[in-house]
C-alpha cells in the first residue's frame, strides 16, 4: 500500500470504528455498508489533500468511492492538479 | 419590473448582451453566458424536444447536474408552451437504491412525454428512469457548440397556462409537484422584486441552491431571468465540499444578493478557517436572505461576528418565509431596515401557553426569536390551533396562508391536495406566530415535541446541546420517544462529540448537557445518547436528518421501539 493509500485507509479506520476488521485496498465500503454515502464528503476532501487534486464531485458516484483503490483510480481520471 | 404576459416574454425581453448565468465550476473554471446566448441554447434545446415530438401542456422531466444546460432545457420546453419539471441529478452523496425508488415514483405522477439525461447519466441507474408507456428517455448535450435551430411553433403561451412544476421540499416532496401557471409565478416574482428593490443593472445573484428546490429554482434561476439580473451559480456538491468558495464567489464578482438556509450561517464560518477570512469581502452584499428553516438569531450572529471585518453589512442579513406551493416567498424582511426584528419571550409560557410574552433580555428562561419579516402584498396568514380555530396575535398555531400566487393542487394527487388547501387556505405544516406585522416560525408542526402538556420546539433544545464545547457543531438531534408509562412524550437527545477520545468523560458531559437544558428550558432531558463524530444521519442538504437519525437509534437501541 502507497503512503497515500495508508492515510486514506487510517482515516476510513477512524470512520468505521471497528478495531478488529482488517481493511485494504479492495475492501468494498460503501456497497457493504461499512461506510454511509454521507462520510463520502469527508473521503472526497481528504482525497483531493492526499492527491494534491481537485476532484469534482458531480463526476463522482458512490461506487468510484467504494474501495480504496477505486478512490485513488478516480482521483487520476477525473482529477486535475490543484494549484 | 414590467408586467409580462409570459415567462417566455420576459427572457426574451432580457438585454441580449447583459451577463446571466456564470456557472463557477473552481479557481480556473468557469463559463459565462449573455442573455442571447441562453436564449439561443433554450431554441436549440427546444428544437431536439419538438423533434421527440414534445408538444404544448407536455411534461419535460429534466435530470441533468445543475448548471446552464439544465436551465436552458428548462426554457426550450417552456418556449414550447411544454412543462418542464427539474429533478435532483444523482451523486456520491445519495444511495443509489433511494435515488433510484424516488425517481421512480415521481417520473410516472408526472407521465412525461420526455425524460432529458446528460451525456454523464449513470448507465446503471438507467433502468429506474423509464417510466410511462408514451415517455422518453433523451440525452441532451450542452447546445454550447452550436446545434441546429429549426423554426419553432407559435407556442400560443398563455398567461393561465401551466409554466412548469417544482417539487415541495421535504422527504415526501418528491410526490408533491407543484403546478403553476406564468401568471402565477409572474406575480410572485414582482411582489419579490418590488421588496427587495431588484434591478437588473445593478444587482448580481450568488447561488448554490439546488435547482429542484423552490429557492434554487425561483429565487435564483426565474427571478433573475424575469428581471434580468446576472447570476453566478455553484452546484450544491461543490459547496459543501468547499463551503469557503462561496465567500470567494461573492467576493470576485460582488454579487449583491443571496439566499442560504439557517445551517449555512454556521457551516460557512465553521468550515472556513480563519486564516482565510482576510482574502475576502462581502461588502457588495445587500441582501443575505435567511430562507426555508426557522431563522435563529445566533446563527445570523456568528454570521455577522465572523465577517463584519471583511466588509458585512449587518442590514445586509435579512430573512424570509417561502414555500414551493406560494410559488416561493409568502415573507420578507424590510430590505431598508436594520434587518430582521427580535425579540425575547418568557420560555415557560411559550412552551405552556403556546403564546409569546416579551420579557428584557437576559431574564432567567428566556428565548429569542426572530421574524421571518412582513407579509408580501396581497398575502394573508392566519395562525390556528390544533382545533381549527383562529389564533389572535402571539399566539403559536399551524400557519396557514392565502395569497395571489398560491397553487391549485399538487399535480395528479388530488388526495394529497385535499388534506393541505381548504377554501383556498394552505395549510403550511409549519407553526408560527404573529406580532406588530411580523411573522415568526417556530418549527414544524411534526416535529413538536409534546411533553406534559408543554410544546418543546426540537431546535430549542438542539441549540442549548451545540452550544456545549464537547459537541460537534450542529450535529445534535432532539426526539420525541413516546413513553407507555407516562403516556406522554419523553425527550431524547442524540448528540455527536468533537472528538471521540471525550467519550470517556461521556457521564460528565451528559450530567452538563442536561443542567443547561433544565436551566433554559425548565424540562428533563430522559436520555442523552453521545454518539462519535458521523454517527448522525444527514440529509442531502448535509443538515441532521430527524427522521433518519430516528430510524437509526431506534435500529441501535430496540428499548425505543415501543
Amino acid at each position: 500500500m502507497t503512503p497515500e493509500a495508508q492515510q486514506m485507509k487510517q482515516l476510513i479506520a477512524e470512520l468505521i470504528r471497528r478495531p478488529n476488521l482488517v481493511i485494504d485496498e479492495n475492501t468494498a465500503l460503501v456497497s457493504s455498508g461499512l461506510i454511509d454515502s454521507m462520510a463520502l464528503v469527508d473521503l472526497l476532501v481528504k482525497l483531493e489533500d492526499i492527491t494534491h487534486m481537485r476532484i469534482p464531485p458531480g463526476k463522482v458516484q458512490p461506487k468510484d468511492m467504494d474501495t480504496i483503490a477505486l478512490m485513488f483510480a478516480t482521483a487520476q481520471r477525473v482529477g486535475k492538479p490543484r494549484k | 419590473m414590467k408586467q409580462w404576459h409570459t415567462l417566455v416574454d420576459a427572457l426574451n425581453a432580457a438585454p441580449g448582451d447583459r451577463p446571466f448565468v456564470t456557472s463557477w465550476i473552481d479557481e480556473d473554471e468557469q463559463e459565462e453566458v449573455t442573455f442571447a446566448e441562453f436564449r439561443r441554447r433554450a431554441r436549440v434545446h427546444a428544437s431536439l424536444l419538438l423533434d421527440q415530438g414534445v408538444a404544448a401542456g407536455d411534461r419535460v422531466v429534466i435530470v441533468m447536474p445543475q448548471g446552464i444546460a439544465a436551465m436552458t432545457v428548462f426554457a426550450g420546453a417552456m418556449m414550447l408552451g411544454a412543462v418542464p419539471a427539474i429533478l435532483a441529478y444523482p451523486n456520491f452523496k445519495i444511495e443509489p437504491a433511494k435515488y433510484s425508488s424516488g425517481l421512480a415514483g415521481v417520473a410516472a405522477n408526472l407521465a412525461a412525454r420526455v425524460v432529458v439525461i446528460d451525456e454523464e447519466f449513470p448507465e446503471d441507474l438507467l433502468g429506474h428512469v423509464s417510466l410511462h408507456d408514451s415517455s422518453r428517455l433523451i440525452r441532451a448535450g450542452r447546445a454550447s457548440d452550436g446545434g441546429s435551430e429549426s423554426e419553432l411553433p407559435v407556442a400560443g403561451i398563455r398567461p393561465d397556462g401551466l409554466a412548469f412544476i417544482q417539487h415541495s421540499a421535504g422527504t415526501t416532496g418528491l410526490q408533491k409537484g407543484v403546478a403553476l401557471t406564468h401568471e402565477t409565478v409572474l406575480t410572485q416574482v414582482g411582489h419579490l422584486a418590488r421588496a427587495l428593490q431588484i434591478d437588473g443593472a445593478i444587482d448580481r445573484i450568488y447561488s448554490w441552491l439546488p435547482l429542484y428546490h423552490d429557492m434554487g429554482l425561483i429565487a435564483c434561476f426565474i427571478l433573475p431571468m424575469v428581471c434580468h439580473v446576472p447570476l453566478v451559480m455553484q452546484s450544491p456538491l461543490d459547496w459543501v465540499m468547499h463551503p469557503d468558495t462561496m465567500l470567494q464567489v461573492i467576493s470576485d464578482y460582488r454579487c449583491t444578493l443571496a439566499w442560504l438556509p439557517n445551517f449555512a450561517f454556521q457551516f460557512v464560518p465553521r468550515r472556513t478557517p480563519r486564516e482565510r477570512w482576510p482574502q475576502f469581502d462581502l461588502s457588495s452584499m445587500r441582501a443575505l436572505i435567511n430562507c426555508s428553516e426557522p431563522v435563529r438569531a445566533s446563527s445570523m450572529e456568528e454570521f455577522l461576528q465572523a465577517f463584519a471585518a471583511i466588509g458585512l453589512k449587518r442590514n445586509a442579513l435579512q430573512s424570509s418565509y417561502a414555500m414551493a406551493e406560494n410559488v416561493f416567498a409568502v415573507t420578507q424582511s424590510d430590505i431598508n431596515g436594520p434587518g430582521p426584528k427580535g425579540f425575547w419571550a418568557d420560555g415557560m409560557r411559550f412552551r405552556s401557553e403556546h403564546r409569546v410574552v416579551t420579557v428584557p433580555e437576559g431574564t432567567s428562561g428566556a428565548m429569542s426569536f426572530a421574524s421571518s419579516g412582513q407579509l408580501l402584498p396581497n398575502h394573508v396568514v392566519r395562525v390556528v390551533s390544533d382545533n381549527g380555530e383562529v389564533l389572535p396575535e402571539c399566539a403559536v398555531g399551524e400557519i396557514h396562508v392565502k395569497s395571489d400566487c398560491l397553487f391549485e393542487g399538487y399535480y395528479n394527487r388530488p388526495d394529497l391536495t385535499a388534506s393541505v388547501l381548504t377554501a383556498g387556505w394552505y395549510h403550511t405544516g409549519d407553526l408560527g406566530f404573529q406580532m406588530a406585522g411580523e411573522l415568526y416560525v417556530v418549527g414544524r408542526k411534526k416535529d413538536l415535541l409534546i411533553v406534559g402538556g408543554e410544546n418543546l420546539y426540537p431546535q430549542d433544545i438542539e441549540e442549548i446541546v451545540a452550544g456545549h464545547p464537547a459537541i460537534h457543531d450542529g450535529r445534535v438531534v432532539a426526539l420525541g420517544m413516546y413513553n407507555p408509562n407516562l403516556g406522554t412524550e419523553d425527550i431524547v437527545v442524540v448528540g455527536e462529540v468533537e472528538r471521540e477520545e471525550t467519550l470517556v468523560d461521556a457521564a460528565e458531559i451528559e450530567r452538563e448537557l442536561r443542567s443547561r437544558v433544565v436551566a433554559a428550558m425548565g424540562v428533563a432531558v430522559r436520555t442523552i445518547i453521545l454518539k462519535p463524530p458521523k454517527w448522525i444521519i444527514k440529509s442531502t442538504a448535509g443538515k441532521p436528518s430527524r427522521s433518519g437519525t430516528r430510524e437509526k437509534l431506534v435500529h441501535e437501541h430496540p428499548e425505543f421501539d415501543v
